[in-house]
């Protein structure tokens, strides 16, 4: 057992991230705004840490909390120019938000180390603190799935206007879900730093993007369960097609394209929704099996 | 509770006056009507009250303080609420949470109790449920309640929507065509709870199309036809007007 875990703990540790990673693109899409800013969160949380650590012997606890107050004050920055866009139109701007993330780490080099990144990052995290920084975020997205603050996320995703005839604040509710997506993002960011040993800006380029949309995508937008899945699929499915390993991307792609032409709503969220409707089901059929026992009894 | 005031309300889109200076009001505790033929400008004046359209000249006031500058969301929070013509639900979430959106204006807890799940917070989230339920009950939903909106018939989404709307007990709610497509046991069974609103404080403006249910309810009756107002007062009265006659049936050519 222990070997096994040995054997499969970057893999874990790496599942770990990802899942992280996911809710931060998560609560974005969840609330309607089609950012794909995570990754520049990320680079932001990263090297924030990073930096923190290594020139100024900052605390590293201290400089993780610090990192993810940067990186969700970036997101609150990033949602004021973008309160009025839309759609593609919003993904485009965060695309380019990411851009712009990405070179001024290439080019502020005295700080960031330019294209070579920096190096000699105290490795201090392991799979235990990823999996308890996963259950707190866990815990968080649980929450604000059962107040009100994930209905009214929902209700932006699902029709602005309704939101808004209900007194919702549709602007203060984007900034919302963009500060938690940078928060979220650079906790995660300043992990991977603190576990990785060296950064560089090509971590978060293209490829970090397409990740962790493709977590979304294939896990679900809307539950818990979504990342998780979806993480997991892009963890273990590189494991399982290890003869197809020159074949990845094209696996990958092929996978994407079934899930979201026969599981549009993700893996993880079909398995929420399913046993949700069954228990929907039953409560219904119970509430009519109760009205018939009462007009049984009126009757009688 | 205060009442609503549209003075010299205009609204052109271009060349075009969809609304042209109406002067009308929505008092408390009221059903008023708001009658005309398709086209004659009714849902724009919804628009225009509830903030999603801007005005182009003249003034809205809610008990004495100008709303027509307001933005939706802000219309909304100082108590005036609506229904959309084009029935508009939540059609992933269930009746029941498309009912506890409703409650968001009375919402207390802030954003760290929603985070972190406090009690507070939580304890609110229960108390709106069972007030939902309650709402359910009272339009005859309560057993659909975990059904997906999107799935209910045409009656009963509108249904939910109405009791979306009054969910947090609003001054004024604005209802954008309720009976349309209903049979008459269903908009009977509706007229009984507007009236019961009414009683309770609410002012109530009915945008209809169907003139008997409208006659029925209301004390007070305003005709709009292609964005005048052409007549106003007691419905038995204004139906008898030869000009909102006019503007149903057509004149004879002579």
């Amino acid at each position: 057992m222990i070997n096994l875990y040995y054997a499969y703990q970057p893999i874990i540790d790496f599942f770990l991230l990802s899942v992280g990673f996911g809710y931060s693109q998560q609560i974005a899409l969840r609330a309607g705004v089609f950012s794909i800013a995570t990754a520049g969160f990320a680079a932001i949380g990263a090297y924030a840490v990073a930096i923190l650590v290594t020139k100024t012997g900052f605390p590293i606890v201290g400089a993780v909390v610090l990192g993810m107050v940067i990186a969700g004050g970036a997101g609150l920055v990033l949602s004021l120019p973008l309160a009025r866009l839309r759609g593609a139109f919003q993904a485009i701007a965060t695309l380019a938000f990411v851009q712009i993330v990405i070179s001024l780490l290439l080019f502020a080099e005295d700080f960031t180390g330019g294209a070579l990144g920096i190096t000699g990052i105290p490795r201090v995290v392991n799979t235990g603190v990823l999996i308890f920084i996963v259950a707190f975020v866990m815990y968080v997205m649980w929450s604000i799935g059962r107040t009100g603050l994930g209905r009214i996320f929902d209700a932006l995703r699902q029709e602005e206007s309704v939101a808004a005839s209900l007194g919702v604040n549709i602007g203060r509710y984007h900034a919302f879900a963009f500060i938690l997506s940078g928060a979220i993002g650079g906790l995660f960011g300043g992990l991977q730093s603190l576990y990785v040993f060296q950064i560089e800006p090509h971590n978060f380029g293209f490829a970090f993007m397409v990740n962790v949309l493709t977590v979304v995508i294939l896990g679900g937008r809307t539950t818990l369960l979504g990342p998780i899945m979806g993480a997991a699929i892009m963890a273990i499915l590189p494991e399982l097609a290890r003869p197809l390993a020159e074949y990845r991307p094209a696996v990958n792609g092929v996978i994407l394209i079934l899930v979201i032409t026969f599981l549009p709503n993700g893996v993880g969220d079909e398995i929420v929704f399913w046993f949700r409707r069954r228990r929907h089901a039953a409560a219904a059929a119970n509430r009519v099996k109760v009205k018939e026992a009462k007009n049984a009894v009126t009757s009688s | 509770m205060p009442s609503l005031h549209l003075e010299g309300v205009s609204k052109h889109f271009g060349g075009l006056k969809a609304v042209d200076g109406i002067t009308m009001a929505v008092p408390p505790g009221e059903i008023t009507g708001l009658i005309g033929p398709n086209g004659a400008g009714k849902s724009t004046v919804v628009n225009l009250i509830s903030g999603v359209l801007s005005l182009t000249h003249g003034d809205i006031r809610l008990g004495g303080a100008s709303i027509s500058t307001d933005r939706a969301d802000i219309v909304a929070r100082q108590g005036v609420s609506r229904t959309f013509q084009n029935i508009r639900l939540l059609p992933e979430a269930t009746v029941l949470e498309n009912v506890m959106i409703g409650f968001h204006r009375r919402e207390q807890s802030g954003l760290m109790a929603n985070l972190f799940g406090l009690r507070a917070a939580l304890r609110e989230q229960r108390e709106f449920r069972d007030r939902a339920h309650a709402l359910l009950e009272r339009f005859g939903l309560d057993e659909y309640a975990e059904f997906e909106a999107g799935n209910l018939a045409y009656g009963h989404q509108r249904r939910v929507e109405m009791a979306r709307a009054i969910a947090s007990e609003p001054a004024i709610v604005l209802l954008d065509e309720p009976v349309a497509g209903m049979n008459d046991v269903e908009s009977d069974e509706l007229a009984t709870i507007f009236r019961e609103l009414a009683n309770s404080g609410m002012g109530l403006l009915l945008i209809e199309h169907n003139v008997g249910f409208v006659t029925r309810l209301c004390k007070q009756v305003y005709v709009l036809d292609s964005g005048r107002m052409i007549a106003a007062g007691d419905p038995h009265e204004v139906t008898r007007d030869p000009k909102v006659v006019a503007a149903y049936i057509g004149t004879s050519k002579h």
